[in-house]
């Protein structure tokens, strides 16, 4: 065990698996006693042995940033953010290497996530964050009074919560962003890692234990590995003696393995897994031009990510005829075809089932029409409803409807944007669309960028977050 | 009259030293077989067709030629599911022409009452579709003719012949469990058991409902809707009911099969079944109070797996001190509903591949191309081109890791050879899949 963080570096031995450091409540643990493999890409990478005893936070001591103000928090959450956003930041530039390796996802794409989170880390959006999730910020750093209508006289307290959090592998930048919201709210926190992305969130609070060792929120963070379901820790850890909430993002068999241990006491904050949409009215075929530009919009919708994220488009609701949305499904495959990274290496191709998914619909040319190669860099699909499959890898099913009402039986809650075009017809579908489950309405084309601190999965994350106290205290005029 | 390379391979289905053809002999023969192949389905099946163009394939000379031409064994079950669920039988056949030899000719769909109907429609027409269901609950379906299935049993046949198994028709055959049925498992089944069986014995299999594809695809679809949401309450108690019924029905298989053994414990058997149904049968013997010496020297086939059934870890122990069945005796075989040809399993406990399926490992995407050294064991992913398919396209990507070698086994025999530790990619998978992007409505709807 080693506690001397130093910068990371790639293994000098390249068939030595790579190592990935835990941090535990600030301790930088180093070794290669486990070795992993990494879910997507089968690649091998070494962790220390958890101590798991060094990840529980005793319910009998206070957490360490309950009484440190807000304005602090965020003040140095400020300052690792421009640490983290400095291009000679050693553990960053690191880690965005070693992710690429495992991630799905191109180095390219990485790094870009992972400064545009840095940009998350600033004192009007921190602040905007706060202020959007809680009526009265002032709850999370002291007992705020109230008295009801009868008289009765309360203090209520955001209290500091106890966190464990599952992070999605398929987004390098959230470890920022949980870090970020998890010190907001003053929460001790136990981070589990990816195979994905063992790396990103250590080297994230390895530049936060560099501005200062002994901050509070350095002591209320730590980031380990554990294969998902492995029921050594899981059993031990997920227990409400530990932790108040289990802040899960994903789904599939990473939320089964966790849901087994919810209950009284400790409850699932549940970031699912989702799929975005698109819904186009038939004023798209008004011109040439416009159509081009709407299948602009979509294309840019479509491939945030590179496709990996729960708000990209996948399936383009367009109230056509199969004639009309082959014209467009053709402008649509064109523009999704573009390298909008730039420089980006040649696409991972698409998986052998995908493929021959989309090849037998290929063969099927008059209730469907696909545009585009299999081959990763953008096919569209064109039917009278949903194909059957999950359309990844630049992939859009373009789906014919007589309107678009009839495209809401398809929405649910597994629904989260939902972009729409023309704009002046989001107001007639929003009622429709919050009914059927969907969580999120924007213009086509601005799926990607989102207002702060709205609510995400509808919800308001922080809020769902704190340990809600009150403190009665008798009757005015008692 | 000269023959084909591929005449010439697949004729040697009769051929006592089959399995005994070092690669390095058969290669350049199974090239160019592969390659007439190639050349006169190109035009027939749709789906080659598009492959070919895709990967500019114009002419099979090389290993590298035939992988861009390869269908991942998914491929048929590529079809629209809904089309089943709407019961679109003329869509259907559109589909499974793309991916047939020769043509699915259009029926008049409307009289068809339900999918095994179809499939039995399809059998007048020479296309005898074998289905498997797989993990997604999607059902794969393989177009196959009347040689298939022929060559199917002949094959198996002569593989068992090959393996040691003495065909002095004098057991008795018990099957555990239900086989699914299908064209394959019959025309593979009949011929062991015509071959091993005392004439005046009748093969066992307990009195139930036969499972077919039919009945299992109702019951997914029947999920399926119940999931979506879209299932009448009629609907929903018809499941119910249905689930029940089987699950009555599987337990009563098993006590039948367990009264048979009992009952004929002084005749010679040859048991077969998946892995989880014969331990069941085999701890209900063993709870009646018969062990080992109660009964005759027994023999077996086993294939499958464990085809997802939870047993304890000496599962094996308990079937085989129980039913008294020893590793002489016992038969085994690698194999897929995709292929028409098994890999026999040797005295040294490996496949071994008939000189007719070729059999190419790749990397695990199943992109490349893994070079098979002269020496050493080497491990991919398993695909395989059967020569004998007529039916349908003979290249398929399967989902098992495999480790295999060109040596000679320690069996005496030269054929290129798998080990017995063979896993499928899909089982595979951890727990790990962490992607707010993952399954989505699948997982919403619980039908993961």
């Amino acid at each position: 065990m080693n506690t001397t963080p130093e910068a990371g570096t790639l293994p000098s031995n390249p068939d030595a698996p790579d190592c990935a450091p835990f941090f535990i409540r600030g301790h930088l643990i180093e070794g290669d006693e486990v070795v992993h493999r990494s879910r997507d890409l089968g690649v091998d990478f070494a962790t220390p042995k958890i101590d798991l005893k060094l990840l529980i936070h005793p319910r009998t001591e206070l957490p360490p940033l309950l009484n440190t103000p807000l304005s602090e928090i965020i003040a140095f959450l400020v300052e690792a953010g421009r640490k983290l956003g400095d291009i000679r930041n050693a553990y960053v530039e690191s880690c965005i290497d070693r992710t690429a390796t495992v991630s799905l996802q191109p180095r390219k794409t990485i790094e870009l996530q992972m400064r545009h989170a840095c940009r998350y880390l600033d004192e009007k959006v921190l602040n905007e964050v706060v202020e959007q999730n809680f009526c009265n910020p002032k709850a999370l750093d002291e007992w705020v009074p109230h008295i009801d209508h009868q008289g009765r006289r309360s203090f209520i307290r955001a209290f500091a919560p106890r966190l464990i959090h599952v992070l999605p592998g398929n987004s390098p930048a959230m470890g920022i962003l949980s870090i970020a919201q998890s010190a907001l709210v003053k929460a001790v926190n136990v981070f589990k890692m990816p195979s994905a992305d063992p790396f990103s969130t250590v080297a994230f609070l390895r530049t936060m234990y560099d501005i200062d060792p002994h901050h509070p929120v350095v002591q209320s963070m730590s980031a380990v590995y554990w294969r998902g379901g492995d029921d050594s820790v899981e059993r031990i850890l997920l227990r409400p003696q530990y932790f108040d909430k289990l802040v899960a993002w994903g789904g599939g068999d990473a939320i089964n393995h966790v849901m087994k241990y919810i209950g009284p006491g400790f409850q699932l904050v549940a970031f699912d897994p989702k799929t975005s949409i698109s819904m186009i009215g038939k004023e798209a075929f008004q011109s040439a031009e416009e159509l081009a530009e709407v299948a602009e919009l979509n294309a840019r919708d479509v491939a945030i990510s590179d496709q990996e994220a729960c708000v990209c488009s996948r399936f383009t609701f367009i109230e056509a005829t199969p004639e009309k949305a082959d014209r467009y499904c053709e402008l649509l495959a064109e523009r999704l075809r573009i390298d909008r990274v730039g420089g980006a290496a040649a696409p991972r191709p698409l998986d052998m089932e995908l493929r021959e998914q989309i090849d037998a619909l290929r063969m099927m040319d008059d209730e469907y029409r696909v545009f585009g190669r299999s081959d990763g860099r953008g096919v569209t699909i064109r039917s009278d409803k949903p194909v059957d499959f999950q359309p990844l890898r630049m992939t859009s099913n373009v789906v014919c409807v007589p309107s678009l009402q009839e495209a809401l039986k398809y929405v649910n809650v597994a629904t989260q944007t939902v972009g729409v075009y023309p704009f002046g017809r989001m107001e007639e579908l929003r009622d429709h669309l919050a009914s059927g489950g969907a969580q999120r309405v924007v213009r086509l084309g601005e799926a990607g960028p989102s207002a702060i601190g709205n609510p995400h999965d509808a919800m308001y994350p922080l809020h769902r977050f704190v340990h809600w106290m009150a403190n009665e205290n008798g009757c005015v005029g008692e | 009259m000269t023959i084909s390379a591929s005449d010439r391979l697949v004729n040697m289905v009769d051929h006592e030293n089959a399995f005994d053809l070092p690669l390095a002999d058969v290669l350049p023969g199974q090239l160019a077989a592969v390659n007439e192949r190639f050349q006169t389905r190109v035009q027939k099946i749709k789906l080659l067709q598009h492959r070919a163009e895709e990967g500019r394939v114009r002419e099979v000379r090389r290993i590298e030629d035939i992988v861009p031409l390869l269908f991942a064994h998914t491929v048929y079950k590529s079809y629209p599911e809904a089309w089943l669920l709407e019961k679109k039988w003329d869509r259907l056949g559109k589909w499974l022409d793309t991916v047939s030899t020769a043509r699915v000719k259009p029926m008049d769909t409307g009289a068809v009452r339900d999918l095994d109907d179809w499939l039995h429609r399809l059998e007048e027409q020479d296309h005898y579709v074998s289905c498997s269901s797989g993990t997604t609950g999607k059902c794969a379906m393989m177009n196959a003719t009347t040689f298939d299935l022929q060559y199917a049993g002949r094959a198996f046949l002569h593989g068992l012949l090959w393996a040691g198994l003495k065909f002095n028709k004098d057991r008795m055959m018990i099957t555990c469990g239900q086989f699914p049925t299908s064209p394959r498992n019959i025309a593979t089944g009949g011929p062991m058991s015509e071959a091993l069986t005392d004439p005046t014995l009748t093969p066992f299999q307990a009195n139930a409902p036969p499972i077919t594809i039919g009945s299992i695809t109702e019951m997914i679809m029947l999920r399926k809707k119940i999931a979506d949401g879209t299932a009448s309450v009629a609907d929903i108690q018809y499941y119910e009911a249905k689930a029940v019924a089987r699950t009555m029905s599987a337990i009563s298989v098993i006590e039948q099969a367990a009264d048979a053994i009992i009952a004929n414990r002084g005749r010679k058997l040859h048991i077969i079944g998946f892995l989880g149904a014969m331990y069941q049968v085999a701890a209900l013997v063993r709870e009646r109070g018969y062990s080992g010496k109660d009964f005759a020297e027994n023999s077996t086939f086993l294939t499958g797996g464990l085809k997802g059934a939870q047993l304890p870890d000496n599962y094996r122990e308990i079937i085989f001190d129980t039913l008294n069945l020893t590793p002489d005796r016992t038969f085994g075989a690698y194999g897929m509903q995709e292929l028409n040809t098994n890999a026999m399993r040797c005295r040294a406990g490996r496949y071994h591949l008939a000189p007719w399926v070729m059999l190419l490992l790749l990397n695990e995407s199943g992109e490349e191309q893994i070079p098979m050294p002269a020496s050493g064991e080497i491990e991919g992913r398993a695909a395989f081109f059967d020569l004998s398919l007529d039916g349908r396209w003979g290249g398929i990507i399967s989902g098992d890791k495999i480790r295999v070698t060109c040596e000679p086994c320690a069996c005496g025999h030269r054929s290129p050879s798998i080990h017995s530790d063979i896993q499928r990619y899909a089982d595979m998978a951890s727990g790990d899949k962490i992607s707010c992007a993952g399954t989505i409505d699948a997982y919403v709807r619980g039908v993961t």
